[in-house]
């Protein structure tokens, strides 16, 4: 192997396998070298133990209960995979890890009791991905929704001065007869319920206009949620139908 | 971390290789936290993160019997585990390098702040006797180095997603980070 006999080459891939910036096909690779060289796992337990303190500045954050109840049940031999996080338990993990304020949960609470028996599931996803920016990024807000499966499906866009909001269905079905989708602010504040942002117009592209310019009209919603409503389109103070997707709102720059 | 600290979580994982359930619910309780942290900063979603949690320590269950002491501390053995699961999951094609949201000095530069009253992220290492080293060598790097080996470790970027976070050439990137990690290796007094 062309690495053996090489020590700086063999301690500059253990640095960077520790370090993470040996990827794909170059890891699996060395990996295969780590099983049967002695040496080679040393050079990696070095560095492991060079780089390891830099995890001490990462915040501890306490996962939810849910977590340790899978994992014991996967202590008994039992490869039964872990249940799948009820919409309840979901609210109860934003609740327990702060990610967010009670309202959020009154706001999905309402919708929830309001539409029964269609209630949906939607776990809770609170990424934004987001392409790493380019230099020629207006500023702006980006919300990307995601369904129950947790599959990106509604993107949002609105530049900071502007009072149109871009938008576009990725591989959404259409609302169907008799329905329309119509987009919300959450505030995340107790006892606020969420804010209509209008409706949707079919196809998979449209802008909408906001109430106003979009650092007055967005700022105050840190997550953004698509609902199925039934026709006609009349604007609502909250909504009726279920939730199908939502995610973060961000402002980019 | 403290020795006293490292001497109790060795025990427990020793404890977990006899299969003693109580020892490793102790060892989680003790844990879990800083690897969750570790790993949904690495992967920016908490169900991901929560996911490869319990995988992590159902593999940190099953090999607690091979764990040893003289290679490597506890709790860098068990950062390695989540880690290693997290940069795999970060291969998979679908997933997308998220940088957003967060204060550009704190989340790309985190040692870059001066040592205060403030309990920063470079006081916080300085806390932990056996990282102070790491830190004053960590302070000795150009920023620029400094800053691509702390986005590749704690937010799992790739070369070429350092390359297109830091706007820099691959090739440039690439050097600094190799660069990098030579010039910590030379101050932690690695030969």
């Amino acid at each position: 192997m062309k690495y053996r006999n090489k020590p700086e080459l063999q301690d500059r891939l253990a640095a960077e396998y520790v370090l993470g910036t040996l990827r794909g096909r170059a890891r699996a690779r060395f990996e295969g070298w780590l099983r049967e060289d002695a040496v080679l796992r040393r050079a990696v337990a070095e560095w492991e133990a060079r780089l390891g303190p830099l995890t001490e500045a990462v915040a501890p954050i306490a996962p939810p209960q849910r977590v340790w109840q899978a994992i014991e049940s996967r202590l008994d031999g039992s490869a039964a995979p872990a249940p799948r996080a009820s919409f309840w338990e979901s609210l109860a993990f934003w609740r327990a890890t702060g990610l967010i304020a009670s309202g959020m949960a009154a706001a999905l609470l309402v919708t929830v009791a309001t539409q029964k028996p269609q209630v949906v599931e939607v776990p809770v996803v609170r990424s934004v991905e987001v392409p790493v920016p380019s230099t020629s990024m207006q500023p702006s807000y980006v919300s990307m929704l995601r369904d129950e499966a947790g599959n990106v499906v509604f993107i949002a866009y609105a530049a900071r001065q502007s009072d149109e909001l871009w938008i576009k269905k990725v591989g959404m079905d259409e609302p169907g007869e008799g329905k329309h989708y119509h987009l919300w602010g959450l505030t995340m504040k107790p006892g606020e319920p969420p804010q209509s942002l209008g409706v949707i117009p079919p196809g998979e592209k449209a802008t909408i206009k906001l109430a106003a310019v979009a650092d007055k009209s967005l700022a105050d919603f840190p997550a953004l949620a698509l609902s199925l409503e039934p026709m006609p389109p009349v604007p609502r103070s909250e909504p009726v139908g279920p939730v199908v997707a939502k995610g973060d709102c961000q402002k980019f720059w | 971390m403290d020795p006293h600290k490292n001497k109790e979580l060795a025990d427990l994982l020793a404890a977990c290789g006899r299969r003693d359930r109580a020892a490793f619910a102790r060892l989680y309780q003790a844990t879990s936290a800083q690897l969750f942290g570790v790993a949904i900063r690495m992967l920016r979603r908490e169900d991901l993160a929560e996911e490869i949690l319990q995988e992590c320590y159902v593999s940190i269950w099953n090999n607690a019997a091979g764990y040893t002491a003289a290679l490597s501390a506890p709790m860098t053995w068990m950062t390695s585990i989540v880690r290693n699961r997290c940069l795999d999951s970060l291969r998979r094609p679908n997933m997308e390098v998220v940088l957003s949201g967060r204060d550009a000095d704190e989340a790309e530069d985190p040692l870059a702040a001066m040592p205060s009253d403030a309990p920063g992220p470079l006081a916080q290492l300085q806390s932990a006797s056996d990282a102070r080293a790491l830190a004053r060598c960590l302070a000795a790097l150009e920023p620029k180095m400094r800053q691509a080996i702390a986005l590749a470790f704690f937010d799992g970027l790739s070369h070429s997603e350092l390359a297109a976070h830091m706007r820099q050439p691959l090739g440039t990137v690439k050097t600094w980070v190799r660069r990098g990690l030579e010039r910590l290796r030379a101050c932690l007094g690695g030969d």
